[in-house]
């Protein structure tokens, strides 16, 4: 019984193991670029006339053909499906038979650039799902890049003036979205940028794996991962704190193409077309929009941001201005808000040149009001710290929370903070007294609540001995 | 009853078996040579390819000696038609020099005629003629991996 049975199996399983030798065998005789071969020399058939066209379609080589290209690091075998790239005749054909559009082949010639350094994918595979490499299956982490993102590619050896010029004009756009949506407030480039995000260097070249993909809609791609991200963080990462500035569905399309040539690798300099021209130097607006606008907004107005769990203060207000001189303002740019997601931006920090603060700061002050506040005259805190805290208590408690961190679901900003701290007196006091009009910040001087100077003394007194409690964050 | 027992015995489960495994043993074995040997011959090599292009015609005016450094030809354009030499002297492999009268190689003397003909030196073979052919998009190709006879030319202007 049990001989019977093993005998069964053994011819079932010769006989299986048969088929497939011969089924190996056949795909290794028949690959899939040669089916593509002969419907293309069908076509080009079709289409040819004159003896020599003619000819050329009979002599089509069925053997696989490649693109060496030794100073790229590259070998590519696309040419093996998309046969008539170069192909005249083939100028209305179908993809993959399709010639190359537009003139770029004149000026990139295949024999000397292939296809993959613009294109990407896999150039020495011989599949179409290999060489795309768009499956994660694949394993490889530089899929062939989709056409609404080729620009790209083209950053990689050509200036911003060439790009412009030749169409390429989409990097330009996106980093236009780059600059004035404030990424650089939260990403550091080159060195230079806040700290809450990740930094972005070499993002253009992050193999796939660093992407994670478990949320992402459509291919699993770092293509889309960026776009789709771009579309909605939080859908992509749930705990991002990135805050949403894109506007359109194309706006992230052009992000996408500028981010991806931030790139961690270099073409060989043969290949380089990038003139070294004076690099414009970024005036105070462009420099507020590069690092202060994605948190500040336009800076008239404070905001509960919903994302960060505490209010953003204003930083255009003229009621602030009026009380915060240019020194002040670099202060508060230098050393960042302690315990807030304000990150400190002098040079050995975030990076910014005392020189960029500077212009930073002279931006800011051409909101400052002619006329100052008036003066408390006082240069030293000698209020009644205990007065202070009953004050406090009831008057401030309700915004700035009981621990005078700000925070969650409360109005008021963080007061325990070196900033503070360390704030010129008369900052402190004509704040207090005069508010900050246009955000919850009601005056407590004679125009609103009707504090007197002493009262204010004697509260600003307490709020400078409030010591920070163990978890800021919350 | 015994003729069918020797009917039987004449092809025997053991024979059949026998028999099976030779025949499997010889298929087998001719089909891994045929592998060897299909092996030998890569389908593709880890360098420049042999066939390039050199450019459109009309960049090859009748008269024209281009030499092509990287790719280790001369050009010739004539009345007659366009032809190819190589530049690796068939010696020990200089790159040779264009002269008023042929080639002439640097390292050991060896002289060509203008059709690539030893002349002179220690050179055992005249300069080979290579393949010349046109692209479909209307470039001039040339393959060094495939000689002519000398003497060939391609006529460029159709």
């Amino acid at each position: 019984m049990y001989q019977r049975f093993y005998t069964a199996l053994l011819i079932v399983s010769s006989v299986a193991l048969f088929i497939f030798t011969l089924m190996a065998g056949y795909r290794e005789i028949t690959p899939d670029y040669k089916s593509y071969k002969s419907e293309y020399r069908d076509l080009f058939r079709s289409k040819a006339t004159g003896e020599f066209m003619k000819k050329k379609a009979e002599s089509i080589d069925f053997s696989v053909q490649q693109v060496y290209l030794g100073k790229l690091n590259r070998i590519d075998r696309c040419i093996n499906c998309h046969l008539g790239v170069e192909n005249p005749l083939m100028e209305d054909a179908e993809v993959p038979f399709k010639m190359h559009s537009g003139n770029y082949l004149e000026t990139h010639p295949v024999a000397e650039f292939g296809c993959t350094v613009c294109h990407y994918g896999q150039g020495r595979a011989t599949n179409a799902e290999d060489a795309h490499g768009t499956d994660r299956e694949t394993h490889w982490d530089w899929p062939i890049l989709p056409l609404k993102y080729i620009d790209s590619a083209c950053a990689q050896c050509h200036d911003q003036e060439m790009l412009a010029e030749n169409g390429a004009d989409r990097v330009l756009r996106g980093e236009k979205q780059f600059v004035e949506k404030g990424c650089r407030g939260c990403h550091k480039v080159n060195g230079i940028g806040g700290v809450l995000g990740k930094a972005l260097d070499g993002i253009g070249t992050q193999p796939r794996a660093y992407f994670p993909m478990r949320y992402v809609q459509g291919d699993k791609t770092a293509y889309t991962w960026l776009k789709e991200h771009f579309d909605d963080p939080r859908s992509i990462v749930p705990e991002s704190e990135m805050r949403i500035v894109l506007l359109k569905d194309e706006d992230a399309d052009l992000l996408t193409t500028y981010i991806l040539t931030i790139r961690a690798d270099e073409m060989p300099r043969d290949y380089r077309r990038i003139r070294t021209g004076t690099q414009e130097v970024p005036g105070g607006e462009e420099l507020y929009k590069m690092y202060c606008i994605a948190c500040h907004t336009t800076g008239k107005y404070s905001v509960y941001d919903e994302i960060f769990k505490r209010t953003i203060p204003a930083i255009m207000n003229p009621t602030f201005l009026r009380v915060a001189d240019d020194n002040q303002l670099r202060r508060f740019i230098e050393d960042g808000r302690a315990n807030t997601q304000m990150t400190d931006w002098k040079e050995d920090a975030a990076g910014l040149t005392d020189d960029e603060i500077g212009r930073i700061v002279e931006f800011l002050a051409k909101s400052r009001p002619a006329k100052r506040g008036k003066l408390f005259g006082r240069s030293i805190f000698d209020g009644d710290t205990a007065r202070g805290r009953d004050i406090y208590e009831t008057r401030c408690a309700l915004c700035h929370g009981e621990d005078g961190m700000g925070g969650k679901n409360r109005l008021g900003i963080s007061l325990v903070t070196p900033v503070v701290k360390e704030a010129d007196p008369e900052f402190l006091l004509q704040t207090v007294r005069d508010g900050r009009e246009g955000t919850p910040m009601i005056p407590f001087g004679s125009s609103g609540i009707n504090l007197s100077d002493q009262d204010i003394l004697d509260v600003v007194g307490y709020v400078r001995t409030i010591k920070p409690t163990a978890s800021p964050k919350e | 009853m015994s003729g069918e027992t020797q009917g039987k015995r004449k092809f025997s489960r053991r024979d059949f078996l026998g028999l099976a495994t030779i025949w499997a043993a010889v298929i087998s074995g001719f089909t891994v040579l045929a592998g060897v040997f299909r092996m030998t011959k890569a389908n593709v090599y880890y360098e420049d390819s042999k066939k390039f292009k050199i450019g459109k015609p009309e960049e090859f005016p009748i008269g024209t000696v281009k030499q092509l450094d990287e790719k280790r030809v001369f050009i010739f354009a004539s009345n007659d038609g366009l032809h190819a030499i190589t530049s690796v002297c068939t010696h020990l492999g200089c790159i040779v020099a264009a002269t008023d009268w042929g080639f002439q190689c640097p390292c050991h003397g060896s002289q060509f005629n203008s059709d690539g003909k030893v002349i002179a030196g220690p050179a055992p073979r005249p300069l080979p003629w290579l393949e010349v052919s046109r692209h479909v998009d209307g470039n001039l190709m040339v393959d060094a991996s495939k000689e002519v006879k000398p003497g060939t030319k391609v006529k460029i202007y159709l």
